[in-house]
C-alpha cells in the first residue's frame, strides 16, 4: 500500500511555466479588478474606522439632504447618513459573496467530484437532481429558499449559496469526467491507489483551476442576488445597511432624492465589475488552454 | 399640400374619436387586489373601492359622516329604539333582473347572518328578526337598542345582492349580482378587475363611464407614474411623499379626505409575550419615547394626522380630554425604571411595506433613546397577516381603516369578544361602557361614554394609536365629481369626462 508519487497538477507542472501568481499578474483584467476587490474588502474591515457616523442613527432635522460637506453622500429619507451606510453596507455584500460560494463549492464540489469519478447510478441521480436544479432560474430559486427561510442576511447567504451549487456540480463532474481519461489517473487506478486518494491528491488538484474562476464569478453573481433579495425585502434585517434595501428605499424618492439610490447603485455595480474582471483575469491566466495557444 | 391637409384632418379625426372612446373608460390604479367580492365576505379596503361600483347599500354616508339615504329612502327608529323600520326605494332592479324588495332585504340580511363564511355575522348579530310590512318596507328587530346600526348598513352589511344567485359563497364571489350601476365582466387575480356599466340602474342619470377598469398596481410610486403617463384615470392611495409631484402636474387633480383609519403599535397582553405585555409602566414609557410629530413628518412629509387616540380628531366622538402626550424621554426612563425591567427588549412584527418599515425604525431608532432595545421582524404581507390574526406577535404595527362609527373601532379592538381583540386585553369595566355606548342614541351621552371609553383604553394602552391617514387619491384634472369621504371610497356616482 505505498503511495505512488505522481505529479499533483501535471498540467501545470512543467519549470518552463511562470508560476500561478506571475501570470495572474500579467493580466490587466485580473489585477484591475482585483484591486476593486481588495478596496472594498479593506472599506469593509475598516468601515467603522472610515465611517463618520453611526450608519444607523437618525438625524430628524436632516431628512433627505443632497450632498454636502458634512454628509458627502447625502443623508436617507431617516436622516440617516449614506457614505458610512454605504461603507457598513459594504459588510453585508462581501460577506453574503464569500459565505454563499463557500457554501456552494463545500456542497457542489463534493458532490460533483463524486459524480464525475464514479459515474453510474450515483452520476445519474446526482445529474438528474442538478439539471431539475439548473432548470429553475438562479435568482427565483433564490428567493423561494429566502421567503421559505425568512427574511435575514443569514438565510439569504444560504439561499443564495445553496441556489448556486448546481453550477458547481455541473462545473466539477465536466472537469471530473476530462481527468479521469488522462493517463495519471489510469497509472493511479493501476498501482492500486484507493479511489478517495486519487479523487483527493489527483482529481481535485486538476479540477480546482476552473473552480476557482467560477467562484470568483459566482461571488459577483451573490452580490447581486443579496442586493436583489434585500431589495425585494428578504436581506439584511432592518436597520443594518445592505446596498439592495438601501436601492429599494431610494426608488420611492428617484426624483427629489437621486443621490439614495446612485451610492449603493455605483458600489453594486463597482463590486460586481471588480469580481467579474477578476474572474475574467483568472479564467485566463489559469485555464490550461490558454498555454497550448 | 392639399393630400397632407387631409391627413391632418383624418389625423385630428382619429385622435378624437379616440380620445372620446377612451373617455368612457374609467382605469383606476389599486395598491392590491380585493378578496372575495361578496360583500358577506369581502375582508379589504380595495374590495371596498369595488364594491361601491357594483352593490348598492341600504343607506350611505356623505363628507360629514350622516347618514343618507341610497337603497332605503327613510327610516325610523320605534321609542326604545328596538326597532328599525326602513322604506324602500321603488323600482329598482339587480343586476340579474330580480327586482328588489322587502323581501330581498330579508334574504340578504338572512344570508350574512348565517352562511358559514360570512365576516358581517357579528355586526348583524343585534338584528334579531326582519319584519317584511310590505313590499317596500321592512322592520329590523334588534333583542336591544344599538346604535351602530346604520352606520354598519354603509358598508358591506348592508350591500344588498340578487337573492335568485346568492346561493353558494364560492359561485357567487366569481360571478357577484348585485344592484348597483356596474356589474362584473372580467376579474385576472393581481392584474385587474373589470366593470361595465348596468343599464337598469335605478340611478344611471349619474353614471359617466361606461367601464371601469380596476388595475392592481402596488407600487405607489409606479400607479403615479401610469397616471402620468395617461394610462389611468385615477390612482388610490398616493404616497405622502408623492404628492408634491401631483401638485405640480396641472394635468392631474389630487382628491383628499381626512381618514378614519389609524394606524397602532398593538401591544400583546397575553402571559410570555413579552415584556410589555403585563406592564403598563412600560408601554407608556414606550409611548412617551416616539415622537409622534416626527414620525408623521418623516415618513410622511408631515401630511397625515399625529394623534394618540384610535378615533380621528375629525370624528364628534374624539376625547378632547387626551391631548397627544409630547415626547418625554426622561419621564420615560423614570417609568422604565420604576418598571424594574432593565434593558427591556421588544420585537416588533409588520408587514414588509416601506411605509410600515419606516415607521418601525424610527420607533427603533427613538425608542431606543429611552433605553428600550427594539428588534424588527418584517413579515412578507401574508405571513404578517396571519400571525397577526393567531395573536403571535410581541408588537404589531396595525393599519386599520375605521369606521363612520367608534363603535366598530373601540369594541373590535377592546372588547373582550371584539373580532380584533387579538392581543387579549380585557377590561371588564371597558366593556361594561363600550356596550352602553351600543345602546346609547343619544348624541351627547354617547359621546360621554366614548371619552370615558377613551380614560380607560388610554390608561391601559393595550395598543399605541400612532397618527391617522389621510386619503390621497390623484386623478386626470378633467375628471369631474370625484369626492372622497372619511372612509376613503372612491365613489362611481357622480364621475363623469369634463364637458359632458
Amino acid at each position: 500500500m505505498t503511495d505512488v508519487s505522481l505529479p499533483a497538477d501535471p498540467v501545470v507542472g512543467g519549470g518552463h511555466r511562470k508560476s500561478a501568481l506571475q501570470q495572474v499578474l500579467s493580466q490587466p483584467s485580473a489585477v484591475i479588478g482585483g484591486s476593486i476587490v481588495v478596496f472594498f474588502v479593506l472599506v469593509a474591515i475598516f468601515a467603522p474606522l472610515l465611517s463618520p457616523f453611526d450608519p444607523n442613527a437618525s438625524d430628524w432635522l436632516a431628512i433627505r439632504q443632497a450632498p454636502s460637506a458634512v454628509h458627502w453622500f447625502g443623508t436617507d429619507d431617516l436622516g440617516r447618513d449614506i457614505l458610512s451606510r454605504i461603507l457598513f453596507g459594504a459588510r453585508a455584500s462581501l460577506l453574503a459573496g464569500v459565505i454563499a460560494v463557500a457554501i456552494a463549492i463545500a456542497i457542489g464540489v463534493p458532490l460533483g467530484l463524486i459524480a464525475g469519478y464514479f459515474g453510474g447510478l450515483l452520476d445519474a441521480v446526482i445529474s438528474r437532481c442538478t439539471d431539475a436544479l439548473l432548470a429553475v432560474p438562479f435568482l427565483v430559486l433564490a428567493i423561494a429558499l429566502a421567503a421559505f427561510l425568512g427574511a435575514s442576511l443569514q438565510n439569504a447567504m444560504i439561499a443564495i449559496g445553496v441556489s448556486a451549487v448546481p453550477i458547481f456540480i455541473r462545473l466539477t463532474r465536466g472537469q471530473v469526467l476530462v481527468v479521469k481519461g488522462e493517463d495519471y489517473i489510469t497509472a493511479a487506478r493501476a498501482v492500486g491507489v484507493r479511489d478517495r486518494n486519487i479523487i483527493v491528491s489527483h482529481v481535485f488538484p486538476n479540477v480546482l483551476a476552473p473552480v476557482v474562476v467560477q467562484g470568483t464569478i459566482t461571488m459577483a453573481v451573490a452580490i447581486l442576488a443579496e442586493a436583489s433579495l434585500a431589495f425585494l425585502g428578504l436581506g439584511q434585517r432592518p436597520p443594518a445597511p445592505s446596498w439592495g434595501s438601501m436601492l429599494d428605499v431610494a426608488r420611492q424618492f428617484l426624483t427629489e432624492a437621486p443621490w439614495m439610490a446612485v451610492w449603493p447603485g455605483l458600489a453594486i455595480v463597482a463590486i460586481v465589475l471588480g469580481f467579474n474582471l477578476l474572474g475574467d483575469g483568472l479564467n485566463d491566466a489559469l485555464n490550461p488552454h490558454r498555454d497550448t495557444e | 399640400m392639399k393630400p397632407s391637409a387631409k391627413s391632418m384632418v383624418l389625423a385630428c379625426m382619429l385622435a378624437l374619436g379616440t380620445s372620446a372612446a377612451s373617455a368612457e373608460t374609467l382605469r383606476v390604479g389599486m395598491q392590491d387586489d380585493p378578496d372575495a367580492l361578496d360583500p358577506a365576505i369581502g375582508g379589504t379596503y380595495a374590495g371596498r373601492i369595488v364594491f361601491d361600483a357594483m352593490c348598492d347599500k341600504l343607506v350611505d354616508i356623505n363628507e360629514t359622516l350622516e347618514i343618507v339615504p341610497q337603497l332605503a329612502t327613510s327610516w325610523k327608529w320605534n321609542d326604545d329604539n328596538t326597532e328599525l323600520t326602513m322604506s324602500l326605494r321603488d323600482g329598482v332592479t339587480f343586476q340579474d333582473g330580480t327586482p328588489f324588495n322587502a323581501e330581498a332585504v330579508k334574504a340578504n340580511i338572512e344570508r350574512m347572518k348565517t352562511i358559514d363564511e360570512s365576516r358581517r355575522k357579528s355586526q348583524l348579530a343585534p338584528i334579531t328578526d326582519v319584519e317584511i310590512v310590505d313590499d317596500h318596507t321592512i322592520v329590523l328587530k334588534l333583542d336591544a337598542p344599538f346604535a351602530p346600526l346604520l352606520s354598519i348598513l354603509t358598508d358591506r352589511a348592508g350591500m344588498m345582492v340578487s337573492p335568485a344567485v346568492a346561493g353558494s359563497a364560492d359561485a357567487f364571489a366569481a360571478n357577484p349580482v348585485c344592484s348597483g350601476p356596474y356589474k362584473l365582466v372580467d376579474r385576472k387575480a393581481r392584474d385587474s378587475i373589470t366593470l361595465e356599466k348596468y343599464d337598469g340602474y335605478w340611478n344611471a342619470g349619474e353614471i359617466g363611464y361606461d367601464t371601469i377598469v380596476y388595475e392592481i398596481i402596488p407600487d405607489s410610486t409606479v400607479r403615479l407614474s401610469r397616471l402620468q403617463a395617461g394610462d389611468l384615470e385615477a390612482a388610490e392611495r398616493i404616497a405622502p411623499t408623492d404628492l408634491a409631484t401631483v401638485r405640480s402636474d396641472d394635468g392631474l387633480a389630487l382628491h383628499t379626505s381626512p381618514g378614519l383609519a389609524v394606524s397602532h403599535l398593538f401591544i400583546s397582553q397575553k402571559a410570555g409575550a413579552g415584556v410589555l405585555a403585563d406592564n403598563a409602566d412600560l408601554r407608556h414609557a414606550l409611548e412617551l419615547s416616539i415622537d409622534r410629530n416626527i414620525i408623521n413628518q418623516v415618513a410622511f412629509n408631515g401630511e397625515f394626522t399625529a394623534d394618540n387616540q384610535m378615533i380621528p380628531p375629525s370624528s364628534a366622538f374624539y376625547s378632547t380630554s387626551h391631548p397627544m402626550p409630547a415626547r418625554d424621554l426622561d419621564a420615560a426612563r423614570e417609568l422604565i425604571a420604576k418598571s424594574g425591567v432593565e434593558n427591556p427588549t421588544i420585537e416588533i412584527t409588520y408587514e414588509n411595506s416601506l411605509t410600515d418599515g419606516r415607521v418601525a425604525q424610527i420607533i427603533q431608532s427613538m425608542a431606543g433613546e429611552a433605553g428600550f432595545t427594539v428588534n424588527l421582524l418584517p413579515l412578507e404581507t401574508s405571513s404578517a397577516i396571519d400571525r397577526y390574526l393567531a395573536g403571535n406577535f410581541e408588537l404589531y404595527i396595525g393599519n386599520w381603516s375605521g369606521r363612520a362609527d367608534p363603535d366598530p373601532t373601540l369594541y373590535t379592538f377592546f372588547g373582550s369578544d371584539g373580532s380584533q381583540n387579538l392581543n387579549g386585553y380585557s377590561n371588564p369595566k371597558l366593556d361594561e361602557v363600550l356596550i352602553a355606548a351600543r345602546k346609547e342614541l343619544d348624541m351627547d351621552a354617547r359621546k360621554k361614554l366614548y371619552d370615558e371609553a377613551a380614560d380607560i383604553y388610554l390608561a391601559d394602552l393595550p395598543t399605541v394609536p400612532l397618527y391617522h391617514p389621510t386619503w390621497f387619491y390623484a386623478a386626470q384634472a378633467n375628471i369631474d365629481g370625484i369626492k372622497i369621504y372619511p372612509d376613503g371610497i372612491l365613489r362611481v356616482t357622480g364621475l363623469k369626462p369634463a364637458g359632458e
